[in-house]
């Protein structure tokens, strides 16, 4: 168990810089997701972390010891792989006990600790079979058994679960979430499902670019994005966005479009006088009301049941927002609805920055 | 072309090929041009090692039984080429696995330009055996050999070395050139299935603590087995059965120190004419690389995963 | 496109119908194996096809090179496999195993009619003759002789080159300086190493063959393969690659100056003059005498017919060969000498004092020996077993004791 510490964390290949300082502090026990599209530089990160390659600039401290110096056998940590990288021609057994038997731990030991392992992944029934024997399931329960027979302060998932098909991935996670809670080791995780961020991290930094976009817990990260990436990567459905203009006095913020009229408490003493800006809404934030108080008011364009939900798109002006409506409703598509939403749970941002405009 | 005539009989092969015979059908024209082309000589030369059979002997002829066989085991100069044979094979694909495995190693490495090298190194492989070995005969040539002229400058030899005029340096520098002309082969196999080990590997085997021999050891060698295996029985047929670099390079001298099984059946088909001889060789290599194939794929156990 | 099957099966159906090919040769037309390779060589065979083609416009003749090592590898195959050409070149040495092996036709009787028999006296005839038939008509010799460098011998006080092999041994040592890398002669030890073992074997008093049976004189074929090869192991005055020098080699090392003297035939004249100049550095002479015999090979070399069908045609071409404007045109391209006494009148010949000594040769000069095995016994035998005593494996009567084993194995 160990804190984890990135501190203006670069790298660069020849002229290409592909992270830009990154600092990312991690409780001890806490568990550090880093989401992001592929090519945002999630993975080299974790690699960095792990010493597969070498850092350009900056520092990375586990357990508050600088580890860039050190080989990646030397910084304790463990590492579970996408494409699991079992040894093909090793037993289960052998698999996850290399570790241990690079570091001399004698048989006896070794077993004894092997065993554990794979009780608590309920896998010692295959620790005779090689890995060509496996189903996915089972292969990477077997990548998680090495990783963790170690007893590591640090265990790296680096997008542990996207071979696997959604039922067994929800499984998996589920599983991790337990293993987690059980040994309290911190985990960092790369994923580019914002799914598996939602519901495993402590710590969520959503990357793109070699930039950290926002680093959060993942509540913030939903309820309160930083911009209009980060608010359109998390969730799903994603969050409608309208295009219009914000005007505030300091104490009501006004944002404006053709069919959008939304008003919201400002705590900011900023002043904006038609200030080109989105307003971001979640589909599941909106309700139907056809009153006077309507916020946004449209033609519905499709209306799709899903069974507990219903979604309905609409057409505000000429911006198209999808709700995620009670199964119970019965619009029809050409009808007008009106629709409201907590004004809490919106956001808006700046039109040309794409930032968070605090209220 | 009057294709309408014909039809109605197409239509009956098209009958047939919704038919489970049909894959027959399909296979029919490879078997038969494998019996005709390597079934048939095959046993016919398998059948010539029984028989009498020289051309500038037309009277002489018939089945002699294991005559030639027999007359093999008394023969000193079967016995100095199977020897022979065995020490080029052997040291020729050593090299060449080394030299390929090194190739392959350096290539694999995604550096920018290694492209170019690739295609450079393949270079010898290209090269037809009669074509390298005129080559290297002018090159290690005692008059005019570049190679004779570095080694001398250097100071490696105080004169010019004519490599194949002694029979303690000619199996070896024979052996060398064999290595340069072959190992492009290797390096290729090699490159493909180093490229075909997935990089996790050996990031895992980091993390877990496995430094640069074991993670050679235990991961580089084990997935190449089958590529090893498969370009060893490959090569090691190849150059059994291929006379022709030594033919231009030695002819099999000085005094037998180059000769092979295969240069040693050439010659007594083509300079002797005598067949039944010639075959009764050939049969001797048939069955050695047989048993060999056989022992090297029951030892390196390819077929098991 | 997309094509279905049954498409597929009617369009091969069609195409394999209509693809009759037909392989028949015009009428007139022949081929001809040759293993000339040269530049020269090629040139003279162009110019008798130029030539012959003027002479009988109706026959076309299409030439095929073989390179020489594997012309009867070639032949053989034909000669088993079918495939045989209508005519090809035909030399001494290979002269019985083409005959044994069926490869040639029987001329007898069209020579015999030929008004060009004339000019060819018997001995041209013997080496292409068996059992009183004649399988090929005469066109061109090759006659043994020495070259040596007379500069290199006049440097070394020597007056003129050796008559004899005490004369030869003689002035070997004196033409050897291994500090300058120079050498007396040019060994040739590699693949065609059989024929002047063979000869210094015959120079020494031992026949290979006599009447159709085995006939080494063990005694005396151990004093010349001791004499012979003494010139490499004990006297060192021969390069020390010898064992593994053939042809390109003795004559690399000639040219380049490494040697002073080399042991060929007139074939090889225009190649040395080219690098050479005739008289003041290089001169010919006949081959030295043994203790027993002066033993040089005149080997002529003519052209067969190989198969019955175009005989005609094929007989116009291999006796235009035997016509001297065919032989001028080869001995101007290549310096090779004529077989028929009426090109050798010529003056072309006649005025050159380089040809001095093969005219000599011509004298003494006798056929190489020709016996069923005779390619196989000299290359799979004669060359290991003397290789095997350059390189010190073995001992003269070692590898004599091989060589005679070998040849009644061949000729069992």
């Amino acid at each position: 168990m160990a804190t984890l510490s990135l501190q203006n964390v670069q790298k660069s290949y020849g002229g290409l810089q592909v992270l830009h300082g990154i600092d990312v502090e991690l409780e001890d026990g806490g568990f550090l997701v880093l989401l992001g599209p592929s090519g945002c530089g999630k993975s080299t990160l974790l690699n960095l972390i792990a010493g597969l390659d070498d850092i350009s600039a900056g520092d990375i401290r586990i357990d508050g010891r600088s580890v860039i110096e050190l080989a990646p056998k030397d910084r304790n940590i463990a590492m579970v792989f996408q494409s699991y990288a079992l040894y093909p021609t090793m037993t289960v057994e052998r698999n996850i006990g290399f570790g241990l038997e690079m570091r001399g731990v004698n048989g006896n030991e070794r077993s004894a600790a092997v065993k554990q392992a794979a009780d608590l992944l309920q896998i010692s029934h295959l620790l005779d079979r090689r890995p060509a024997n496996l189903s996915g399931g089972q292969r990477q329960r077997v990548a998680m058994g090495r990783a963790i027979v170690r007893n590591p302060d640090l265990f790296l998932f680096d997008e542990p679960l996207s071979n696997l098909d959604a039922k067994l991935r929800a499984e998996m996670r589920t599983e991790i979430k337990r293993l987690h809670g059980r040994l309290g080791t911190s985990v960092v995780y790369v994923t580019h499902d914002q799914i598996e961020a939602m519901t495993l991290g402590t710590k969520v930094a959503v990357m793109k670019g070699g930039y950290i976009q926002q680093f959060a817990d993942p509540q913030t990260i939903y309820e309160k994005p930083a911009n209009i990436f980060v608010a359109g990567f998390i969730g799903s459905p994603s969050m409608n966005f309208v295009t219009g203009t914000l005007t505030s006095d300091g104490r009501i913020a006004r944002f404006e479009a053709s069919g959008v009229r939304v008003e919201i408490p400002s705590n900011s003493d900023e002043m904006f006088d038609a200030r080109p800006a989105v307003l971001g809404i979640r589909p599941e934030e909106l309700k139907v009301d056809d009153g006077e108080s309507a916020m946004l008011t449209g033609t519905i364009d499709v209306v799709e049941p899903t069974g507990p939900d219903t979604m309905v798109t609409v057409r505000i002006g000429e911006q198209p927002i999808v709700a995620r409506l009670p199964s119970r409703f019965s619009g029809k598509a050409g009808e007008t609805v009106g629709l409201i939403a907590h004004v809490n749970s919106m956001s808006l941002f700046d039109y040309q920055t794409e930032l968070r405009v605090p209220l | 072309m009057d294709t309408g005539s014909h039809l109605p009989k197409t239509g009956m092969i098209g009958e047939l090929s919704e038919t489970r015979y049909w894959i027959y059908l399909l296979l029919l024209p490879s078997l038969v041009i494998i019996l005709l082309v390597i079934a048939y000589p095959t046993i016919y030369g398998m059948a010539i090692s029984f028989r009498e059979m020289r051309l500038t002997r037309p009277g002489l002829t018939g089945w002699v039984g294991f005559k030639h066989y027999l007359v093999m085991i008394d023969d000193p100069v079967f016995w100095v080429a199977l020897k022979n044979t065995v020490l080029w094979v052997t040291f020729a694909v050593v090299l060449e696995l080394g030299l390929g495995f090194i190739a392959a190693t350096a290539l694999n490495r995604n550096v920018p330009g290694t492209g170019i090298f690739a295609v450079l190194i393949l270079v010898p492989y290209f090269l037809p055996n009669v074509v390298a070995g005129h080559m290297w005969a002018l090159l290690l040539d005692p008059r005019l050999g570049v190679i004779n002229d570095i080694l001398v400058r250097v100071g490696v030899l105080g004169s010019y070395k004519a490599w194949f005029a002694d029979p303690n340096t000619a199996l070896a520098a024979t052996i060398f050139v064999e290595a340069w002309h072959g190992f492009p082969f290797f390096a290729l196999l090699l490159l493909a299935g180093l490229k075909g080990i997935p990089h996790d590997l050996y990031k895992a085997a980091a993390v877990d603590g496995a430094g640069p021999i074991a993670q050679f050891r235990l991961i580089t060698v084990p997935m190449l087995k089958s590529v090893i295996a498969a370009a060893v029985i490959l090569r090691v047929i190849s150059l059994v059965n291929s006379p022709d670099l030594l033919l231009i390079l030695t002819g099999g001298g000085p005094g037998d120190a180059t000769q092979v099984l295969s240069l040693y059946a050439f010659q007594t088909a083509y300079k002797d004419f005598n067949f039944g001889y010639a075959s009764a060789l050939s049969v001797v290599m048939f069955v050695i690389l047989m048993v060999f194939a056989y022992a090297y794929i029951r030892l390196s156990k390819i077929g098991q995963e | 496109m997309q094509l279905n099957r049954r498409e597929v099966l009617a369009g091969a159906t069609a195409m394999a119908l209509a693809s009759q090919l037909s392989t028949a040769r015009a009428a007139g037309a022949i081929n001809y194996w040759h293993h000339f390779a040269s530049q020269s060589e090629m040139e003279g065979l162009v110019k008798i096809i130029a030539l012959f083609q003027a002479k009988y416009p109706g026959t076309k003749v299409t030439q095929e090179g073989i390179p020489n090592s594997e012309y009867m590898a070639k032949v053989s195959s034909a000669v088993v496999a079918g495939g045989k050409p209508d005519t090809g070149m035909v030399i001494t040495e290979r002269f019985a195993d083409l005959v044994a092996m069926n490869g040639l036709v029987d001329l007898s009787a069209r020579v015999k009619a030929w008004p060009g028999k004339s000019s060819f006296p018997d001995n041209r005839w013997k080496g292409l003759s068996q059992d009183g038939k004649i399988y090929a008509v005469p066109a061109f010799a090759f006659v043994d002789w020495m070259y040596y460098r007379a500069d290199y011998f006049e440097q070394a006080g020597l007056s003129g080159p050796p008559k004899n092999f005490d004369e030869f041994v003689q002035a070997a040592r004196k033409l050897t300086d291994p500090s300058k890398g120079r050498y007396a002669f040019s060994m040739r030890g590699g693949a065609g190493a059989f024929k002047y073992v063979i000869d210094v074997m015959e120079a020494f008093g031992s026949p290979i063959v006599k009447d159709g049976k085995p006939a080494i004189d063990r005694a005396a074929a151990i004093e010349a393969v001791t004499f012979y090869s003494d010139l490499f192991v004990k006297e060192k005055v021969v390069p020390p690659s010898a064992p593994n020098d053939s042809y390109r080699q003795i004559m690399e090392a000639f040219r380049t100056g490494q040697t002073a003297m080399v042991w060929h035939h007139t074939g090889s004249l225009s190649e040395i003059s080219g690098a050479l100049k005739q008289g003041t550095q290089f001169q010919t002479a006949p081959m030295p005498a043994g203790p027993k015999a002066q033993i040089a090979r005149v080997a002529y070399a003519g052209n067969g017919i190989m198969k019955e069908e175009n005989i005609e045609a094929a007989w116009q071409w291999v006796s235009f060969w035997g016509e001297p404007e065919a032989a001028i045109v080869l001995l101007e391209a290549t310096g090779y000498f004529p077989a028929s006494t009426a090109a050798l009148q010529d003056p072309r010949l006649t005025s050159n004092k380089i040809y001095d000594a093969a005219v000599k040769t011509l004298e003494f000069g006798r056929l190489p020996n020709t016996f069923v095995g005779a390619a196989g016994w000299s290359e799979n035998v004669v060359n290991p077993a003397f290789q095997s005593v350059l390189t010190g494996q073995s001992k003269p009567a070692d590898a004599v004791d091989r060589m005679i084993k070998g040849l009644d194995a061949a000729m069992r």
